[in-house]
């Protein structure tokens, strides 16, 4: 479990890291937070030339609330993202993100840009329906959640592109649910449950290639209060419209139960209803 | 009124019984340990293994070229180098049928399980080691794999052994069809237990050092069983055994993974001896751990028994198959796992008949071998899933069913259908106090109201257990081995100045043994534990040990520090008496200063009667030589027994599956307890990695034998966070060796399968026949 022989270049500013992405053609990687890298490396089942670190970037770091959107840099970890109360849905679901030394360096873009489908943080972002703005050798461009998860562990950036940016709606009400073999796990099932005004959007974690985005037609478009017949009627048409996979911790069967479930405690918690004591 | 803390009259307070520091702490907990894998040597050199990524092929070709071209590599060996191809561990027992069957240092020929070290290259440092490793060219001819102990195999793995069957014994006492034939129920269990690693924090590692001029080799190891290695190693290397020095330094955890000599440390001593000078190490890295260090509990059960109308046990039936994996573990055998399965299958219960057969079946995964509890966390959840069973079909409360069949202190010393002897008899009280304090009937209170007013259902689970510990040479560990375990030696040396040092021939791997030994020898000698100093872990500086297996230390390394304790203290009264013109008789040696009897001020000190010994021979009485030491040998003949009960509730969620653990109480038998907190530590470790076994950690091979759950993503450790408050209380009923003691080590890891699976189906009104409990398990048998 070493990793295999890489270059590496300590990146002075955005441009310079795209331009050390650029030269590597192709065999360069983003190091962040390194919290899924550096494992991959050490497993050696990544193997990249170069290792540009855009640590020591400056104004990378910078969380912001504007117009009603957070604004998150590319080097905003875990932690942080937990500790701040502007976009509550966000600072819960980081909170779920494996365990403190992890959260200390893991980043919220990196998290993104390695588009586990079990993983937390994809899912938020497509459920508030943000987007990731990206530098590259061709200039800066705006990625929305829908169209930057193309597979598993597969994201629509190109090889010399760099997250910069997160942008994450902050939505009206919100409910997340995770089922985890342990605390800190990745998510066998995870919903996450965003309102913004009439529309609703429910994100299923652990399902599929990618967050999957349930998609109901009109029952998702909710006027006034979310009833508990309305919750039980998502819940169960959330677990119809997914094809979970079968692995070791969880049968297809069992995942679409947890859809349910899950689906049935972030709606609840969304809707604010009161959830007996059941354990 | 004033008082002085050094007030000479002041009694000796025992150091045994009462929580003091650990002397390992300053160490290991400011992060100032001395582990093998920190060791560095000048010249040393790091190796890599290259392992097969097949479980069962024939070796067609290696091509080394690449690998000795890669920069920073000097050497690559495979089993074909002339020094390695002669040499083959090989387990032996004179067990009747059973297969003897060779294991290469570096696979010869063929491979036999995915991780099966191919060769070895020794680089500058690890990195560089890997990197060649990569350059190593194999070219397989794959054969079919047998994953599975129970499926008929098509390419068996052993020539020797076309069936797979490696070993297999029949235990048997009195008429077991009969006594079924004339029960009022009979059950039927089919079950199988999942396979586990141990997982140690540090893995495994070693340093090999040969110098040529005078034929001596030196291995440093985090090896369990420092002077095992060391014979074992003489025989294979073919030096004399006073030519190697194993030196086991602090070690980072073992749970009997590091009991075993492995391929990889004879390898890595006979590269060293090609390599003089050179200090060759090998740290496992997790990857390594999880695919090649020993694995345990693969195993499956069909079981019968037999129950009388009011509850008494009348007859069990048992067929048991232990997956050995591809090798007969060295020294153990493929017997550890299925002859401790037979002889312990029983546990705690009174029982004439009797029939079981175990069998050791070879396949292609990873050897198993000895691993906390050996065999019994799967035979204590066979025998109590039979119980509960029994209760069901009879309409019995489980608990008193259980009651109903324990060994009690009159039976004591009770003769075990397997012909085991069992001098515990504690097993009702450990139940009782366990019970007690669990306050059962506020869980079935409990469990009544949620089945009226909703919530998760709750389960209660029990398991009462017999460990056996601390086997003298009558009930050894291992089967028909050409050694017998039962002894440990130790040394206490009393100082010129006073000082006493204890080489003791116990090792630790975390447990607190230092203390423990020191505790016992302040004890038996009259000094403070202060002025105690403990080593151990060296085959040159102490005389003998078997080391850390079969929770044996305590009470047979504690023996033997009693022992020569207690003789030392006989020397040097009898100089005080010579020294002070006292009667010996009169004389008492307590926080280091002899005290003659009625008199508050001592007569001489320890540091005195030290100083004469070494220093001042003209002050000797005729025929007392110089120094002040002793070496005792202990052996307990036949072994403690030590009784627990442990008693749980569990919430389970049918719509998920997701378990929670509400409540968990365990009682144990620890007989004396020389150190309190250790031997909490003690159980609440080992139940926190039973609770592990039962729950989460499952190493699953594919059908082409490939280790899915091949890193800690998939295969699960639980965290402080999956385990629960635990309550431990304790009965004690001292044994019958020097010290009272019973051993402690594995005790916890014994019930937990049985409780939660216990646990889970008294929830949900189902059974649980396999296991790990998790909760896409629970959620199938739920929704069939």
């Amino acid at each position: 479990m070493k990793a295999p022989p890489f270059d590496y270049h300590r990146a002075t500013g955005v441009a310079d890291a795209v331009e050390a992405l650029r030269a590597a053609d192709g065999e360069g990687k983003v190091l962040a937070g390194g919290q899924s890298l550096v494992p991959l490396l050490a497993l050696r089942l990544a193997r990249p030339a170069v290792l540009v670190d855009i640590n020591r970037v400056p104004d990378l770091d910078r969380l912001e609330l504007r117009d009603g959107v957070l604004h998150a840099g590319a080097l905003v970890r875990h932690l942080g993202l937990a500790a701040q109360d502007r976009h509550p849905l966000a600072a819960e679901a980081a909170r779920w993100v494996g365990h403190t030394a992890i959260r200390s360096r893991g980043t919220l873009a990196g998290s993104l840009a390695h588009a586990d489908p079990s993983a937390e943080l994809p899912a938020v972002l497509r459920a508030c329906d943000g987007a990731v703005h990206v530098a590259g050798p061709g200039g800066r461009r705006r990625l929305g959640a829908d169209a930057l998860f193309v597979g598993a562990l597969q994201s629509d950036l190109a090889d010399d592109e760099v997250i910069t940016e997160v942008e994450l709606p902050v939505p009206d009400a919100w409910g997340f649910a995770e089922f985890a073999r342990r605390h800190g796990d990745f998510a066998v099932v995870a919903v996450v449950a965003a309102r913004f005004g009439e529309r609703l959007r429910l994100v299923v974690g652990g399902v599929g290639a990618v967050p999957h985005l349930v998609d109901v037609g009109d029952l998702t478009t909710v006027d006034g209060e979310l009833s508990q017949d309305r919750v039980a009627i998502l819940a169960a048409a959330a677990a119809d419209d997914v094809d979970p996979p079968t692995d070791l911790h969880g049968s297809a069967g069992h995942r679409r139960a947890l859809t349910e479930q899950m689906a049935l405690r972030a709606l609840a918690q969304l809707a604010g209803h009161r959830t007996p004591e059941v354990v | 009124m004033t008082t002085s803390t050094n007030a000479p009259h002041t009694p000796h307070t025992p150091a045994s019984g009462a929580p003091v520091r650990r002397k390992e702490d300053a160490r290991l907990l400011t992060g100032r340990g001395r582990y093998v894998s920190d060791l560095v040597l000048p010249r040393m050199r790091h190796v890599a293994f290259v392992r097969s990524p097949l479980a069962h092929a024939r070796i067609t070709g290696v091509d080394v070229g690449e690998a000795l071209a890669t920069e920073g590599v000097h050497a690559v060996f495979t089993g074909e180098h002339p020094r390695i191809a002669p040499v083959a561990l090989r387990a032996r027992s004179a067990l009747p049928g059973y297969v003897e069957t060779d294991q290469p240092p570096l696979a010869r020929g063929k491979v036999r399980f995915a991780g099966e070290a191919v060769a070895a290259v020794v680089a500058d440092d690890r990195y560089l080691a890997e990197d060649g490793a990569e350059g190593v060219l194999v070219d397989y001819e794959p054969l079919a794999p047998t994953v599975c102990a129970w499926e008929e195999p098509t390419d068996p793995v052993h020539e020797e052994a076309p069936d797979n069957l490696l070993l297999s014994r029949t235990f048997r006492a009195g008429d077991v069809d009969a006594a079924l034939a004339g029960a009022a129920v009979v059950v039927d269990r089919e079950l199988t237990t999942n396979r586990h690693g141990g997982n140690p924090i540090e893995c495994r590692a070693g340093v090999a050092r040969y110098e040529a001029a005078d034929r001596r080799l030196t291995f440093w190891s985090g090896t369990q069983v420092p002077w095992i290695v060391r014979t074992q190693l003489a025989e294979l290397l073919d030096l004399p055994e006073a030519s190697i020095r194993v030196i086991v330094p602090d070690v980072g955890g073992g749970f009997g993974v590091k009991a075993v000599l492995y391929p990889e440390d004879v390898a890595l001593c006979l590269m060293a001896m090609t390599m003089p000078g050179t200090p060759l190490k090998w740290v496992e890295d997790r990857v390594e751990h999880l695919l090649a260090a020993t694995h345990a509990r693969d195993h499956r059960y069909v079981l019968r028994a037999g129950f009388a109308a009011d509850g008494e046990l009348l007859a069990v039936k048992a067929d048991v198959w232990c997956n050995t994996g591809a090798y007969s573990v060295h020294p153990w055998t493929a017997g550890i796992e299925p002859l401790m399965a037979g002889g312990l299958l029983t546990g705690p219960y009174k029982l004439a008949d009797y029939e079981c057969t175990v069998r050791g079946v070879a396949t292609n995964t990873s050897p198993s071998g000895p691993y906390r509890g050996v065999a019994r966390p799967s035979t204590v959840f066979a025998m109590e899933a039979l119980l509960d069973s029994g209760a069901r079909a009879l309409g019995m409360d489980p608990i008193a069913l259980r009651r109903r069949n324990l060994i009690l202190p009159a039976d004591v010393p009770y003769r075990m259908p397997s012909r085991l002897v069992d001098d515990s008899g504690a097993y009702e009280a450990c139940l009782d106090k366990a019970v007690e304090t669990f306050d059962l009937g506020r869980w079935r209170a409990e469990q009544t109201r949620r089945r009226r007013e909703g919530g998760w259902p709750v389960g209660i689970g029990v398991a009462v257990y017999n460990e056996l510990t601390g086997l003298g040479r009558a009930a050894s560990a291992g089967p028909r081995m050409a050694f017998r375990t039962g002894h440990d030696a130790c040394t206490v040396r009393v100082q010129p100045d006073g000082g006493v040092t204890v080489f003791s021939g116990v090792t630790s791997q975390g447990q607190g043994l230092e203390t423990t030994m020191a505790q016992v020898v302040a004890d038996a000698l009259g000094v403070a534990y202060e002025a105690v100093e403990v080593r151990i872990g060296d085959t040159d500086e102490s005389l003998w040990g078997f080391g850390a297996f079969s929770s044996r230390q305590a009470v047979i390394g504690g023996g033997a520090a009693h022992l020569a304790g207690e003789e030392v203290r006989g020397k040097a009264l009898a100089l005080a008496a010579a020294l002070t013109e006292a009667p010996v008789e009169e004389l008492d040696l307590r926080g280091g200063q002899v005290y003659m009897a009625g008199q508050q001020k001592p007569v001489i000190s320890l540091a005195e009667v030290g100083r004469v010994a070494y220093l001042q021979s003209d002050r000797l009485p005729d025929g007392v030589e110089p120094g002040l030491e002793s070496t005792r040998f202990y052996d307990p003949i036949r072994g403690a027994f030590a009784a627990g009960a442990q008693v749980a509730a569990l919430a389970v969620d049918p719509a998920t599956g997701e378990i929670h653990i509400l409540d968990w109480v365990c009682v144990e038998d620890a007989g004396r307890i020389v150190h309190p907190v250790i031997v909490d530590g003690q159980i609440a470790g080992s139940i926190a990695q039973g609770i592990g076994g039962a729950m989460f950690e499952h190493l699953v091979y594919d059908d082409a034998g490939n280790l899915s759950t091949g890193t800690l993503l998939d295969y699960l450790m639980p965290t402080a966070a999956e385990i629960p408050e635990l309550r431990i209380g304790h009965v004690s009923t001292p044994a019958a060796n020097p010290t009272g003691v019973r051993g402690v080590g594995e005790g916890g890891t014994l019930a937990p399968n049985a409780v939660v699976a216990g646990a889970v189906a008294d929830a949900l009104g189902i059974e649980i026949d396999d296991l790990p409990v998790t909760p896409s398990r629970v959620w199938e048998l739920v929704h069939p």
